[in-house]
C-alpha cells in the first residue's frame, strides 16, 4: 500500500514523472500546469490510486503483458505482437503525420461505433499540446498530427462524464502502461472496464521550455509544426521547414524520458510508429485480439492500405528499441545507485539482464 | 447618539475601557487635533475620537502612517493646538526620526503621544518596549497603572507638555488599553484654548542648538516628577523588600501582597513618571532597604534606571532583582498575577502557591486553536494559489512579507508560505535586494506581499526603489479594501475619512502605474485562473506588480446577499482516496467542517459567508452554491 506522499517522493520529486496524466483530475492534491505536475498540498492517503496507476511506481511489466496480451509471442526488443505490418491511411487527412494510420484507424472505429469517446491530444497552434475528449469525426480530425511536447492526455479518463463511455485511448507508451495498470486496479476493485488503446512509438518528449527556445530562435515568427522526418527535428516556421540542431533539442528532452524502457507502446492493442525508411508510411504492431479485429476491419473497409514489412526494417526497429531500453536501464541503475530514485522495475529480473546482454557492445553511452 | 466619553457629569463614576478613558482624558484636556495609525491595542482610541470629533469640535484623522500622524500633530502644535497622537509600539519605532527631532525642536501647543505596547505580542509580531524611545529621544514619559490614571494622565500630560514646551509620551500596555474599571469623570472645558498666529520670527526647528535646551527641559521634568502625585508609596517605613513598579505592576503587586499576607514586610513604590526617573525619590526609598524587586512590563527599563541611581547614591547598598537575565521574572512575555506572586514569594523565601479555591486536579483543557483567516477570507484563496504556484515553478520561490491579517499566511492558514517576515513595508524592499542577485546566478522566483493599507503606509518608497533599480521580483498587493486586522479603519484607498466624511479614494493601481510598474489585477477567488497569472508573472524578468482584489469577507457579508453553500452527500467522496477531506483539512476554511458521523464534508452555514471558493476546489463537485450575489 502506498499513497500520495510516496508518489511525491518516488516519482514527482525524482523527475521520473512522465506526465501521462493518469493521476490527475480525480484528486485535488495533484496539480498540472504546462509540463509541471506537482503535489500542491500533501495528501495523507496511504492507499492511493495515483500510486497504483502510475507508470513510474514499481511494476512487473512482464506480468501485465501476459495478462493483457496472452496470445501474442513475447519479444524482448519491441514487446509482444500478433502481427507487424507496413501501413498507411487510404485517404490523406489534413495535418496527419507520416502515413496517417492512427487517423484512419480512428475514423474507422468511430464510424463502426467501436468507441463512444476518444482521448486524444490536439493543438491549437501546432506546437502546444492540448489533450481533449473527442466524440465526433470533426473532433477526431482536429487531433491529427504528432505532438512532441509532453501533455497529460490520460487525465480525461477520470472525467465523470466518460464514466459510462466505451473509451478509446491514443497515447504514448507511458500512457498505455498507466492505462493497463488502471485496468488492473479496476478489476481488483470489482469494476472491470475495457478500453481500446492505440499506442504511439516514442523516443522522448520535450519540455515546454522548448517553446521559449523556438521563440528565441525565430524571433517575431510563428513556429507552426514540429516533425522528425529522418535523423533530426524540423520546425515549420512561416511555412518553411527549418532544421533544429539535435544538440539543442536534447537539452529540452524531459528527464523522465531518460528512464523509459518502452519505445513501441508494448502494451497497446495496436502500436503505430513512423516507417523511417519510407516517408508517408507507418509501421503498425497488432498486439491483442481486440487490436487485430479493429485493424482488420479498417483494412477490410478500405481505411488502411497494408503491405509487408521488410525484415531488415523490422531488425532496424528492434535495434533502436533495444538501444533505448539498454541506455535507459543503465540510467536507471546509475540513478538508483546514486540514491536519486527508487527503480520502478526489478533491475535484477532475467528480462532486463538479457536486454543488457543483447545490447552489450552496442549501447551508445 | 450619546457616548460615555462625552457625558458632561464631573465627579460621576462610570465603567470604562482604558482606551475610552484615554479619549475622555483628551476631551477633558480640550484637544484640537488628533491623528493616529491603527494598531492593537490602541486602535479604539481614534475610532472613538473619530465618532465624536465633529460634535466636540476637533479634527481627527487616520493618517497614512505613524510618521504622518506625528508630524501632522507637530504642525498643529506649532499653531498652539493641543494635539493627541496615537499608535502602537511598532508605530513608535516607525516615527523614530520624527520623535527625536520633535524632542529637539520642542512643541508649542500640548503634544501628547500615546504609545500602546503589547507585551506577549497578543496582536503583534513583537513585544518591543516603547520606553527606551523616551530615553533615547530625551522626552518625558508617563505610565498609567490604572484606567483612572490613564484618563487623568492624558490631561496632565497636555499641561506638562505646554509647561515644558516638549512632547510627552504616554506609555500604556494591553491590560490598560483593553481593561475595564471605574473612572470618575473630570470636567470638560467650557472652551478650547485659542490658536496662535505664527509670526515671521516664530520657529519650531530641529537643530542641534536646542540640544542643551532639551536637557534643561528634561531636568525640569525630573524636578516636577519628584513631587508628582502619580508616584506613590504604600507599605511599612522600612520594608524587608521594596518593590519598584510601574503600569500593571502596581495592581499585580498589591494583589499578590494581599494573597501572600505580607503587607507588613513589603513596600511598593509605584512610579507613574518613568522618564526621567525621580532620582531623589527613588534614592530615598533605596536607602531604607537591602533588597529591591522591580516589576515592570517587558524590558528591564526601570531596573537599569534604579540600579544606576543606587550606584551613584552614597550609602545605598541594595540587591536589585527583576527581569534582567530572568533573575526574578521571565525576560519575555507579559506580567501575570501568578508570576508576580511567585517573584515576591521567592524574594521573601516563602511559599508562593496559596490554596486556590475550586478543583484544580481536573482543570478544563482548552483546545489549542491555530490562528486562521475568517471564513470566506480572500487571503486564504490568495495564499492557496500562491503556494501551489510556487510548487509549480521549477525552483522553489521565496516569499517576503510584513504585517497584517495576511501575516497569518506564515502559519497553517496560509500553508506556511512566508520565508521572510519583517516590519510593515519590509517585504517589497527586502525582495528588491534579493532580486538584484539574479545577476550572480540567484534564480529563485521572488515574491513580496503587502496589504492595501500597508501599501499606503510604507510600501511606496520600496516600490519606487525596486522600479528604479529594476529588481527581478513580483510584488503582490493583497487588496481586500480594508485595514481589516485592526478593525476596518479607513485608509486612503477607502473613500471615507476617520470622521466619517467622504473623501476621494486614491487608486492603488494608478499609484503603481505612475511609478512605472506594469500592473496586473486578478481575483484570488478565481483560484486556478489566478494561479496561471502568478505563474506567468514569475517567469517574466524584471519588476511586476499584481493586485489581488477581493473584498474582505467581513465587509462582503455586510454588502452582498449571502449565497447558500451546501454539500451533496451523494457526490461527496469524504475520506476516500480522491480527496481525503480536502475542503476541511487542506483548504481549511472554518466554514468547511467534517461530519464524522456521516463520514462526509459539511458546511457550517452559520460561519460560511457564501464565497463559494470551496465549491470550485472540490474535485467531485459535491459542494453546491445557490442564490445570493457572487
Amino acid at each position: 500500500m502506498a499513497g500520495g506522499l510516496d508518489l511525491k517522493m518516488e516519482v514527482l520529486s525524482s523527475s521520473t514523472c512522465t506526465l501521462c496524466g493518469a493521476c490527475l483530475d480525480w484528486c485535488p492534491y495533484l496539480k498540472n500546469l504546462e509540463d509541471h505536475l506537482v503535489m500542491r498540498f500533501d495528501c495523507g492517503v496511504t492507499d492511493g490510486r495515483c500510486y497504483a496507476t502510475c507508470p513510474r511506481t514499481f511494476t512487473d511489466w512482464q506480468e501485465i503483458e501476459h495478462e493483457f496480451l496472452p496470445d501474442a509471442a513475447s519479444d524482448l526488443y519491441v514487446g509482444a505482437s500478433l502481427k507487424v505490418v507496413k501501413v498507411k491511411g487510404a485517404s490523406v487527412t489534413s495535418g496527419q503525420q507520416d502515413g496517417g494510420t492512427v487517423s484512419a484507424l480512428l475514423r474507422c472505429a468511430q464510424e463502426e461505433k467501436e468507441f463512444s469517446a476518444a482521448l486524444l491530444t490536439g493543438s491549437a497552434d501546432g506546437i502546444t499540446p492540448q489533450p481533449f475528449l473527442a466524440r465526433s469525426l470533426e473532433e477526431i480530425q482536429a487531433a491529427a498530427g504528432s505532438r512532441y511536447l509532453a501533455a497529460p492526455g490520460l487525465r480525461f479518463i477520470n472525467d465523470e462524464t466518460v464514466a459510462q463511455d466505451q473509451l478509446l485511448v491514443v497515447g504514448r507508451p507511458c500512457q498505455i502502461q498507466a492505462l493497463r495498470k488502471r485496468q488492473r486496479l479496476e478489476a481488483a476493485k470489482g469494476q472491470p472496464r475495457e478500453y481500446i488503446s492505440i499506442g504511439l512509438f516514442c523516443t522522448w518528449q520535450l519540455g515546454w521550455d522548448f517553446k521559449d527556445y523556438l521563440l528565441e530562435r525565430y524571433p517575431g515568427q510563428k513556429p507552426e509544426r514540429i516533425a522528425i522526418p529522418q535523423h533530426g527535428l524540423e520546425v515549420t516556421v512561416d511555412g518553411k521547414q527549418c532544421p533544429v540542431p539535435m544538440d539543442d533539442v536534447r537539452r529540452y528532452i524531459r528527464p523522465a524520458c531518460g528512464y523509459c524502457l518502452d519505445m513501441c507502446a508494448e502494451l497497446a492493442d495496436i502500436s503505430v510508429g513512423a516507417l523511417e525508411a519510407e516517408p508517408g508510411w507507418n509501421v503498425a504492431m497488432i498486439r491483442s485480439q481486440k487490436g487485430k479485429e479493429l485493424f482488420e476491419l479498417a483494412v477490410q473497409r478500405g481505411y488502411l492500405i497494408v503491405e509487408d514489412y521488410a525484415e531488415e526494417e523490422f531488425a532496424r526497429l528492434k535495434g533502436a528499441s533495444l538501444n533505448k531500453k539498454a541506455r535507459n536501464l543503465n540510467n536507471l541503475r546509475q540513478a538508483a545507485e546514486q540514491g536519486r530514485l527508487k527503480p520502478f522495475v526489478d533491475l535484477d529480473k532475467d528480462e532486463y539482464k538479457q536486454i543488457m546482454e543483447l545490447a552489450e557492445g552496442k549501447v551508445k553511452q | 447618539m450619546e457616548w460615555m466619553t462625552t457625558i458632561d457629569n464631573p465627579g460621576k463614576t462610570y465603567l470604562m475601557q482604558g482606551n475610552e478613558a484615554i479619549v475622555r482624558g483628551a476631551l477633558e484636556a480640550g484637544i484640537h487635533f488628533a491623528a493616529a495609525y491603527p494598531g492593537s491595542p490602541s486602535s479604539e482610541i481614534m475610532t472613538m475620537l473619530g465618532h465624536i470629533a465633529d460634535e466636540q469640535g476637533f479634527y481627527a484623522e487616520w493618517s497614512t502612517n505613524e510618521t504622518c500622524a506625528l508630524e501632522a500633530c507637530m504642525g498643529a502644535s506649532f499653531a498652539h493646538a493641543r494635539a493627541l497622537c496615537v499608535m502602537k509600539q511598532n508605530g513608535l519605532m516607525v516615527v523614530g526620526d520624527a520623535l527625536h527631532t520633535c524632542g529637539l525642536s520642542g512643541v508649542k501647543g500640548g503634544l501628547v503621544l500615546v504609545t500602546a505596547d503589547d507585551p506577549s505580542a497578543h496582536s503583534s509580531t513583537n513585544e518591543f518596549d516603547s520606553r527606551n524611545m523616551a530615553m533615547s529621544a530625551g522626552i518625558p514619559m508617563l505610565e498609567p497603572s490604572s484606567i483612572q490614571e490613564a484618563k487623568d494622565m492624558v490631561k496632565y500630560a497636555f499641561d506638562l507638555s505646554e509647561q515644558l514646551q516638549q512632547i510627552v509620551l504616554l506609555r500604556t500596555v494591553t491590560r490598560i488599553n483593553h481593561g475595564r474599571s471605574n473612572v470618575t469623570l473630570g470636567e470638560l472645558p467650557a472652551a478650547k484654548k485659542p490658536l496662535a498666529t505664527i509670526g515671521e520670527w516664530d520657529r519650531m526647528v530641529a537643530i542641534n542648538w536646542f540640544h542643551e535646551v532639551q536637557y534643561a527641559k528634561l531636568d525640569q521634568a525630573r524636578e516636577l516628577f519628584e513631587e508628582s502625585p502619580f508616584n506613590t508609596y504604600e507599605g511599612p517605613e522600612t520594608p524587608e523588600l521594596l518593590i519598584v513598579t510601574s503600569g500593571t505592576g502596581r495592581l499585580y503587586s498589591r494583589e499578590s501582597i494581599e494573597t501572600l499576607k505580607v503587607k507588613d514586610r513589603v513596600g511598593v513604590l509605584s512610579l507613574g513618571t518613568t522618564w526621567p526617573l525621580p532620582e531623589a525619590l527613588i534614592a530615598k526609598h533605596l536607602a531604607k532597604v537591602s533588597k529591591v524587586l522591580i516589576i515592570e512590563e517587558v524590558e528591564p527599563f526601570l531596573e537599569r534606571g534604579v540600579a544606576a541611581i543606587a550606584g551613584k547614591t552614597a550609602g545605598v547598598s541594595v540587591e536589585i532583582i527583576g527581569r534582567d537575565r530572568g533573575a526574578a521574572l521571565s525576560q519575555v512575555y507579559e506580567l501575570h498575577p501568578d508570576r508576580v506572586r511567585k517573584a515576591i514569594g521567592t524574594a521573601l523565601g516563602i511559599d508562593f502557591m496559596p490554596a486556590i479555591p475550586g478543583d484544580v486536579t481536573n482543570p478544563v483543557v482548552i483546545p489549542e486553536r491555530a490562528l486562521t483567516f475568517c471564513a470566506g477570507c480572500p487571503h486564504r484563496a490568495s495564499f492557496f494559489l500562491m503556494k501551489q504556484t510556487l510548487r509549480l515553478t521549477e525552483t522553489p520561490g521565496v516569499v517576503m512579507g510584513d504585517i497584517g491579517c495576511y501575516t497569518m499566511g506564515g502559519q497553517r492558514a496560509g500553508h506556511y508560505l512566508y520565508n521572510f517576515l519583517g516590519c510593515m513595508g519590509a517585504g517589497v524592499s527586502a525582495a528588491e535586494g534579493m532580486g538584484q542577485l539574479t545577476r550572480y546566478g540567484f534564480d529563485q522566483p521572488i515574491m513580496a506581499l503587502a496589504g492595501d493599507s500597508t501599501f499606503f503606509h510604507s510600501c511606496i518608497p520600496g516600490l519606487i526603489n525596486a522600479r528604479y533599480h529594476n529588481s527581478n521580483m513580483l510584488f503582490v498587493i493583497l487588496d481586500n479594501s480594508a485595514t481589516a486586522m485592526t478593525g476596518f479603519q479607513p485608509h486612503p484607498g477607502i473613500g471615507r475619512n476617520c470622521m466619517g466624511h467622504p473623501s476621494e479614494a486614491i487608486s492603488i493601481t494608478k499609484v503603481v502605474e505612475a511609478i512605472g510598474c506594469p500592473v496586473t489585477i486578478a481575483d484570488p477567488f478565481d483560484v486556478e485562473g489566478t494561479t496561471e497569472t502568478v505563474y506567468r508573472l514569475l517567469k517574466e524578468p524584471g519588476l511586476k506588480v499584481l493586485i489581488l482584489q477581493q473584498m474582505c469577507a467581513t465587509l462582503a457579508v455586510r454588502k452582498k446577499a449571502k449565497r447558500r453553500v451546501w454539500v451533496d452527500n451523494d457526490i461527496c467522496r469524504g475520506d476516500e482516496c480522491g480527496c481525503g477531506r480536502f475542503c476541511s483539512r487542506v483548504w481549511g476554511c472554518p466554514g468547511n467542517i467534517w461530519d464524522a458521523e456521516a463520514g462526509k464534508a459539511r458546511i457550517d452555514e452559520v460561519v460560511c459567508v457564501g464565497c463559494g471558493v470551496c465549491a470550485s476546489l472540490c474535485p467531485s463537485g459535491a459542494i453546491k452554491v445557490e442564490g445570493g450575489e457572487a
